[in-house]
């Protein structure tokens, strides 16, 4: 029984030492994704696109494990909640991969033309932003760190000012005649990725929180709550015209 | 009676000749043990105090050897930690049994670290199987990496035993392979493009009699001439400061220095409006060097802010001491670096943008004196930018022998 238990541990861990790799591999990819967007390299474009399988395929294998330990072993308490949380962890990682994707096939109907080096700031500090919150939440995962993970929202601020930022300097460019329309909303539309890679490494966050602690961080109440609301259409919005292409 | 006594001596002789049988059996068994221990029997005594003997003095051997197996097991770790690079070695099923302390961590982050592991298992299990393979993993970043893994199995007797990875870093080797590279193709192409626009316009000219187009042809003879005559100057002048490795070792006043700087810019900076703003130092700096070559890089900073500045913008010159060094900074609200070439752009001839650039009439080599001029004079030179912020270099050069004295001359003036 006691070796049942210890084989059931070990690929517990294994799971999360997967969980870390696929991570990992999305915090990798994410500052090339933006290189390729700056410097409009089409064929590291095309190199990020396909690497995207190896992600989805890992993660798809990591869930597949997950199922097989909740049938067979029913696990309980800090155990079951493990294997909860990586399953959840896992959708997070992998969408967030996929937005990477998206960035890049961006970056292939961006090719050819040249932005404000004020745009081209912003855009790599929100990348280098981003890339800061999933490192972050993938260290309170790695050490079940409940205080950095409930810290991680309050982080993600910066990231939406930078987005704020961002969309006001897309304006700004368009209006003065150095952008034009449809690579302005194209940008815009970026923006919004990098944006959501932030939330998705606070719902890692979250997640972790509640394997550690059992609870979810305080819930945010109040206007807040009308915001988040309206927010699917908008992402409705950006996935049909990322789908576009 | 007889018989009684008979039996006796029987029983007696029996009982004898069982014990006599034991201990040679129990001995025999000490005997095994000796030989398990791998101990000699040269002549087997049947007495079992001298077999317990030999099982005592194998036991003491066996110890010793045991002892020495363990110092050379701790010798060969420590051996294997003491190598530059990484290595982990695996048994037959890929399971890793060792690694010395540069592979506990590879980048020094985890996710980086994540990504070495994995191709680290990956080539450890094609090791087991008896495959050679190498492969490079570069890292993005931060922090930018290159890392080498390499696995070979492990043989013996012709049977798989595990395999050895090793993990280098290969970084620093692959930066100045491709600054050298980057070099040569450079100064071949700034070099030959201008001379071969000479020779090309000035055949055109020979032939041509339109006197309209001559002019124009003749205008961009001197404009390419200066060109090369610019990029030589530069040359010429990083050569020289490479030469002088030690220059003079004077004190030079720093807002001297400063002032000649702004001097030699005036003209290019008034010609596009824009404003240089000195700030004054609490009190008068000074720093240990040749003046000429401090001039020569703080003018091409100034330069640089100057050509990559809008219009109207304002360039900030700033002085700062921790008693030690003089920290001389020029920050601009230009255009400033993208953060992939920040750790290049000192390199002869890098150019971020290339069109750009030439259009200025940059030459490619202005930083590259700067970071010579810092090197000579034991400083250093650091850059902060943010694309579409500005960018701010900051010329660290050792003190001089304190600003006070001059404060007191300056304040007795």
């Amino acid at each position: 029984m006691i070796e049942q238990r210890k084989a059931f541990h070990h690929q517990l861990d294994e799971v999360r030492d997967d969980i870390v790799v696929v991570a990992a591999m999305v915090i990798e990819v994410l500052p090339r994704g933006t290189e390729t967007l700056l410097s409009g390299d089409l064929n590291a474009a095309d190199e990020i696109i396909r690497g995207d399988d190896v992600i989805d395929l890992r993660s798809v294998d990591i869930e597949d494990r997950c199922f097989h330990l909740l049938a067979l072993q029913q696990p309980m308490a800090s155990d079951l909640r493990a294997i909860i949380t990586a399953i959840k962890l896992v959708g997070e990682i992998e969408r967030s991969g996929d937005l990477v994707v998206n960035i890049c096939k961006a970056a292939r109907r961006l090719y050819g033309r040249s932005f404000d080096p004020k745009l081209r700031g912003l855009i790599s500090r929100m990348s280098t932003e981003a890339q800061q919150l999933f490192r972050r939440a993938l260290d309170a995962y790695v050490e079940g760190d409940a205080a950095l993970a409930a810290a991680l929202d309050d982080m993600d601020d910066i990231l939406d000012q930078l987005h704020d930022d961002l969309i006001q300097a897309i304006f700004e460019s368009h209006s003065s005649g150095r952008l034009d329309l449809q690579a302005a909303v194209q940008l815009a539309v970026i923006a919004r990725f990098y944006e959501r890679i932030g939330d998705h490494a606070v719902n890692i966050a979250e997640r972790v929180h509640y394997m550690v602690t059992g609870g979810h961080p305080v819930i945010r109440t109040g206007p807040e709550d009308e915001s988040s609301g309206a927010e699917p259409d908008v992402e409705g919005a950006t996935q049909g015209f990322s789908q576009e292409s | 009676m007889w018989v009684v006594a008979v039996a006796g001596v029987v029983v007696a002789l029996g009982t004898a000749l069982f014990f006599l049988s034991r201990e040679r059996r129990a001995s025999a068994r000490v005997d095994g043990m000796v030989s398990r221990l791998g101990g000699e029997v040269l002549e087997p005594s049947g007495s079992l105090s001298s077999a317990i003997d030999r099982l005592g003095r194998a036991a003491d051997r066996a110890g010793i050897r045991e002892t020495d197996t363990v110092a050379s097991a701790d010798r060969l770790a420590a051996a294997l930690d003491a190598l530059a690079q990484g290595v982990v070695i695996a048994d037959p099923s890929g399971r890793v049994v060792f690694r010395n302390v540069q592979a506990s961590t590879f980048v020094g982050a985890r996710h980086g670290d994540a990504l070495v592991e994995q191709a680290v298992a990956e080539l450890l299990a094609s090791g087991c199987r008896g495959v050679s393979d190498r492969r490079t993993v570069d890292l993005f970043g931060p922090p930018r990496r290159t890392i080498m893994v390499a696995v070979a199995p492990l043989e013996e007797n012709g049977q798989i035993i595990g395999a050895l990875g090793s993990v280098d870093d290969m970084t620093e080797r692959t930066r100045l392979e491709a600054v050298r590279t980057d070099f040569v193709a450079n100064i071949s192409h700034e070099l030959k493009t201008p001379v071969g626009a000479l020779a090309l316009l000035a055949e055109t000219l020979n032939a041509e009699d339109d006197e309209d187009v001559r002019q124009r042809l003749s205008e961009r003879l001197v404009h390419e001439a200066h060109r090369v005559g610019r990029t030589i100057d530069d040359l010429l002048e990083l050569s020289r400061i490479e030469v002088e490795r030690s220059p003079v070792r004077e004190p030079v006043a720093v807002h001297l220095v400063i002032a000649e700087a702004v001097d030699r810019v005036r003209q290019s900076a008034d010609l596009r409006r824009i404003k240089v703003e000195v700030s004054e130092p609490s009190s008068r700096l000074t720093v240990v060097g040749e003046r000429r070559q401090l001039v020569s890089a703080i003018g091409n900073l100034l330069d640089n802010a100057i050509k990559y500045s809008d219009e109207d913008a304002t360039i900030a010159v700033s002085t700062s001491t921790d008693g030690r060094t003089v920290d001389i900074s020029i920050a601009d609200q230009g255009i400033g670096i993208p953060e992939r070439d920040l750790e290049r752009i000192f390199e002869r001839f890098y150019r971020v943008d290339r069109a750009r650039s030439r259009e200025t009439g940059g030459t490619g080599l202005g930083l590259a004196i700067v970071r010579h001029v810092a090197t000579n004079h034991g400083g250093e030179v650091r850059v902060q930018s943010q694309e579409g912020e500005g960018s701010t270099f900051t010329l660290t050069i050792p003190a001089g022998p304190g600003p006070v004295g001059i404060t007191t001359t300056a304040e007795a003036g």
